[in-house]
């Protein structure tokens, strides 16, 4: 599919001069397309948690933009992301999630592969009952691993595999958030949020990560968590998002806190932090909980925002956990009609992007800018193998 | 292989018993006539083993690398 050429030139000027990213960053198949290679695969992009799959042997087929994957925890405990097919026939492998007992056995001709992904059995390939053959080298044909790693429980991966090490490319955001370096708890099933949104991935990014919308779209916070208090974060080519300098806990009647992330710091007694890290994951954090969100994209129009909730401890009171399950979720849905009536508006054919403040949506800029320039070169590097 | 042990094998795969096919078809290995029938058996009850990391699995390995038969 030949994406359109789309304008780029205005988006990537200062935020006093620039314009949004075209409609067509929204709305055409062609440009959704280009977008997977240029922003989802080639990059460090948010799958799944690892709370999705917490024992050994679990595995959990899922669809990445159209790429069948497998997240599976192996027999050692590490998690792994493998396409989810046999390099036999190209027979998908596991339909629904299960516990894999021993071996991966592929449903159309039996081969079998160990959790690490290592081939380790060809029934009959030989012939009845030969189960090796000379040009079936099974060291060679063994899933086909994705490159992965877990941090902050979410699983990230590289489809393209020659993005920098994790740790390079995310080095400012951990180092920001060094204190927050502590064991966090998934709250189970009480703290996994799923919303359906009729929208591109990208506006869920561009409404999370400013503050310039919360007393109109969220008045709830304006009692705790007012505008003024509220600052931006931005760092170009690699996240954005807001802080506030007024963080108020959760209790309940009888005044029960969570437990704080021991050895957190004075810092972050009222300070938390919202940051869209690019391309598709939002990540929150305050001194006794944190939260991830994984922008599955489904569509040039559609969006799954898979939100889960993290404690200090393994063991959080239950009632505290609902009523903060309940409180992050009314946030989330009040946002819902802002992105879905954006994702229509950008029907609308003499839209040009859109203008920014340029004190309170330069998050939303810092982003557009990473995702035009992203999309740039890939464009160049595809011009340049023509 | 016996009539009675064939239609216990289609029960055990109609109900999806994935332990009852591995000691079905091991039984089926060890009264067939000849190497290959056996050695085609076996594979089945190895499979399976392996599929559901049941401990007969290496003793079924053994065997069908003793002939030849796998890696």
């Amino acid at each position: 599919m030949n994406a359109p050429i789309t304008d780029l030139s205005q988006v990537r000027n200062s935020v006093e001069q620039a314009h949004g990213l075209p409609n067509d960053h929204y709305i055409d198949p062609g440009v959704y397309a280009e977008e997977r290679e240029a922003l989802l695969f080639s990059q460090w992009a948010g799958l799944a948690v690892a709370a999705d799959v917490p024992e050994p042997g679990d595995a959990v087929p899922l669809d990445f933009v159209g790429l069948p994957l497998l997240l599976l925890r192996d027999k050692d405990g590490d998690v792994r992301v493998f396409q989810n097919i046999c390099r036999h026939r190209g027979m998908i492998l596991v339909e629904q999630p299960r516990k894999i007992e021993g071996a991966i056995r592929c449903p159309y001709h039996s081969w079998c592969y160990s959790t690490k992904g290592k081939l380790v059995s060809t029934p009959h390939v030989g012939g009845p009952g030969h189960n090796t053959h000379a040009a079936i080298k099974r060291n060679d044909l063994g899933l086909i691993e994705v490159r992965s790693h877990v941090w902050r429980d979410v699983v990230w991966i590289n489809v393209s595999g020659d993005a920098p090490a994790f740790e390079a490319a995310m080095a400012p955001i951990i180092e920001r958030w060094k204190e927050f370096d502590l064991p966090i708890y998934h709250g189970g099933h009480d703290s996994r949020i799923t919303l359906e949104v009729q929208t591109n991935w990208k506006l869920a990014v561009e409404n999370y990560c400013e503050s310039y919308h919360l007393p109109w779209v969220h008045p709830g916070l304006n009692s705790y968590s007012r505008l003024e208090d509220h600052y931006n974060i931005e760092l170009p080519g690699a996240f954005s998002g807001q802080g506030t300098m007024f963080y108020r806990q959760l209790t309940n009647e009888n005044g029960d806190k969570f437990p704080d992330f021991e050895e957190v710091g004075a810092k972050w007694n009222e300070q938390a932090e919202y940051i869209a890290l690019y391309p598709n994951v939002l990540l929150g954090v305050h001194r006794d909980h944190a939260f991830a969100i994984i922008l599955e994209p489904r569509g040039p129009e559609k969006t799954v925002e898979h939100i889960h909730l993290y404690y200090s401890v393994p063991d959080s009171d239950e009632g505290l956990r609902m009523r903060n399950a309940q409180l992050w979720k009314t946030v989330f849905e009040e946002d819902i009609f802002v992105v879905e009536g954006m994702q229509k508006g950008r029907h609308a054919t003499q839209f040009d992007g859109g203008r920014f403040s340029p004190v309170m949506d330069s998050p939303t800029h810092c982003f557009h800018d990473w995702v035009a320039g992203k999309v740039e070169t890939h464009r160049a590097k595809a011009r340049a193998a023509e | 292989m016996k009539e009675e042990l064939e239609a216990r094998l289609l029960a055990a795969h109609e109900g999806d018993d994935r332990f009852a096919l591995i000691r079905l078809y091991t039984q089926a290995a060890d009264i067939a006539n000849d190497l290959d029938a056996e050695c085609f058996f076996l594979t089945y009850a190895y499979i399976f083993a392996l599929e559901m990391g049941a401990a007969e699995a290496s003793g079924l390995h053994a065997r069908l690398k003793a002939y030849g038969r796998e890696d």
